[in-house]
């Protein structure tokens, strides 16, 4: 074992050089940084500069063209053999995803299930964990995130904001290293968004690795300990987030905090 | 006005539109009907005793029978065939997606009768023999002459059997390509494999959309078995056209197919209500 790998190991997320083309278009140009363990990044940046599509490969749900993730020091997606990377098979992919969260600008409840089912899928049916256990878990999780009553409603029966709790409960029933949230504010009016922010805070505060796209500044300003700033594919900043509040560095962080407040 | 003071609320007496038009074409349609029925009954179109008499003589319950299976059978050909013709157009290899859209171009395309014809007449005459053997000299399974193989249920089977699972293969494919994309993204964003996201997310909300058009294909299938008569098949139309060509009663045994081709449709229907409630919308 070298030493990078030693470093390796410690990174919750790791990514070196990180390519992706749709094709023709590069949407991610040499992505490179790295997240510990226990650390909230807020990855902001205007529409269409790649923050959906960075977090999509961190979890491969989109295939990358070039760079390396690692996530707790596994490969993501690959197998390492010399020079060359040999894509695993879909059910290894599988595997690697249950310790890696996600949560969706729309939520994507599954709309068949209730709030409880939806919590309970992923141990259930991932995990192959008992019913009883898996349900005395997803009713705790409910509670945490303030919706006990709501155990037995369909995501069709539930607000906007009330569907993001529950779909952070269902993320979190994994037991995740690191959560990837995608906008998970964006279609939320004001006065919802904070039900949400407010969970997210709680999160930060047990130690959870966290990876936020996001406008929201509250979770920024209030949860992150460093922000990623990213223009058309590229990272341009990789700052503690005081710094970048208090002295953005790039023009387009300057227009984008102007914009932002 | 002084306030305070809170006016008595008035009591009002609501009097709905009266619907004149609905009710004249509801007494239209009732006059029409009592004239048929009055008409059919002065002409002795049928003879009740005769009517009962066939309705469950023993060769009619064959008939009928045999309509049901092999209704239910090629149906649930149909299914299994459809779904994996809609998964493979769906995989996204390029292959499967090509093989799966020409069965589906020419099964759908081509009369079902043909097809019948084909199954029964031509692909016995194409591979007179049955021979199957384990690869590399292991032991042989089966080994028959074709046409010993190829009954007429067999080949009525295979005809409305593909060719229903050509129809079933969109009407599934329609009914997963309209849930939400999302939903496939957050199954396996949870670690769910393929066949676990289609089975415990995309198919049990595509349901609500394939079983209300399953069940319409299941009924047009059970009829379709009439056309089994062709290659000889014993099937309800074909047994009431031997009994009326002898007896001449043809309004009798006529209405005798058509209340067993009702009777099929009334289980179907209920079936397809119980499968619609347990699929609900959500
Ligand atoms: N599946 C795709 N096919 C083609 N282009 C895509 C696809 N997904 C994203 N893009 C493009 O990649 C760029 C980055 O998109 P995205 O990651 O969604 O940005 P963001 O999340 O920051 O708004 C955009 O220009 C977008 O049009
Ligand atoms: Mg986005």
């Amino acid at each position: 074992m070298n030493a990078t790998s030693e470093i390796q190991r410690q990174d919750a997320i790791r990514v070196e050089g990180l390519r992706k083309v749709f094709s023709g278009f590069q949407a991610l140009k040499d992505i490179s940084f790295h997240v510990r363990g226990g650390e909230v990044i807020a990855l902001l940046g205007p529409s269409g500069s790649g923050k959906s599509t960075l977090l999509r490969c961190i979890n491969h749900l989109e295939e990358i063209d070039g760079g390396r993730i690692w996530v707790n020091g596994e490969l993501i997606g690959y197998e390492e053999h010399g020079a060359v990377l040999r894509q695993m098979s879909d059910a290894a992919v599988s595997a690697q995803r249950r310790a890696i969260g996600m949560v969706f600008q729309g939520f994507n409840l599954f709309r068949h299930m209730t709030a409880l089912q939806n919590i309970m899928s992923g141990p259930v049916y991932v995990l192959k964990a008992p019913r009883a256990a898996a349900e005395e878990k997803a009713r705790r999780l409910l509670a945490k995130v303030g919706l006990a009553d709501k155990a037995d409603s369909y995501p069709a029966q539930l607000s906007g904001g009330q569907q993001q709790r529950v779909a952070i409960a269902r993320a979190i029933a994994m037991d995740p290293k690191v959560i990837l949230f995608d906008e998970p504010t964006s279609a939320l009016d004001p006065e919802l968004s904070q039900e949400v922010v407010a969970t997210i805070k709680t999160l930060a505060e047990e130690g959870q690795t966290m990876l936020i796209a996001t406008h929201e500044m509250a979770i920024a300003k209030g949860c992150a300990d460093r922000v990623l700033f990213m223009v058309s594919g590229e990272l341009v900043e990789d700052v503690p987030a005081a710094e970048f509040f208090a002295a953005p560095r790039h023009e387009r962080s300057r227009q984008f905090l102007a914009m932002h407040g | 006005m002084s306030i305070g003071v809170i006016a008595e609320p008035v009591r009002v007496r609501i009097i709905r539109r009266r619907r004149w038009g609905a009710w004249l074409l509801g007494a239209a349609v009732l006059l029409v009907l009592a004239i048929i029925v009055v008409a059919g009954a002065r002409a002795r179109i049928i003879d009740p005793d005769v009517f009962f008499h066939y309705l469950t003589s023993g060769e009619v319950l064959l008939g009928a029978r045999n309509a049901i299976l092999v209704g239910t059978v090629s149906m649930a050909v149909a299914v299994v065939v459809g779904l994996a013709a809609a998964l493979m157009r769906l995989s996204g290899n390029p292959i499967l997606t090509g093989v799966a859209a020409a069965y589906v171009y020419f099964f759908r395309g081509t009369p079902m009768l043909i097809q019948i014809l084909f199954w029964y007449n031509a692909f016995p005459t194409m591979f007179p023999r049955l021979h199957l053997a384990l690869p590399f000299g292991g032991p042989v399974l089966v080994d028959a002459a074709m046409p010993a193989v190829v009954t007429p249920f067999i080949a009525a089977v295979a005809g409305l059997g593909l060719a229903e699972g050509a129809y079933m293969s969109e009407i599934i494919r329609g009914g997963i390509l309209a849930v939400d994309r999302g939903q496939q993204a957050a199954a396996r964003a949870l670690g769910m494999t393929r066949p676990q996201m289609y089975g415990r997310v995309v198919l049990p909300q595509a349901a609500r959309i394939i079983v209300p058009a399953t069940g319409n294909q299941y009924i047009m299938l059970l009829k379709s078995t009439s056309l089994a008569s062709v290659i000889g098949f014993l099937e309800l139309l074909r047994i009431t056209q031997g009994i009326y060509s002898a007896n001449f009663r043809v309004v009798e045994l006529l209405a005798v197919a058509a209340f067993w081709y009702l009777v099929m449709t009334a289980v179907v229907t209920a079936i397809q209500t119980a499968l619609e409630r347990w699929f609900p919308v959500r």
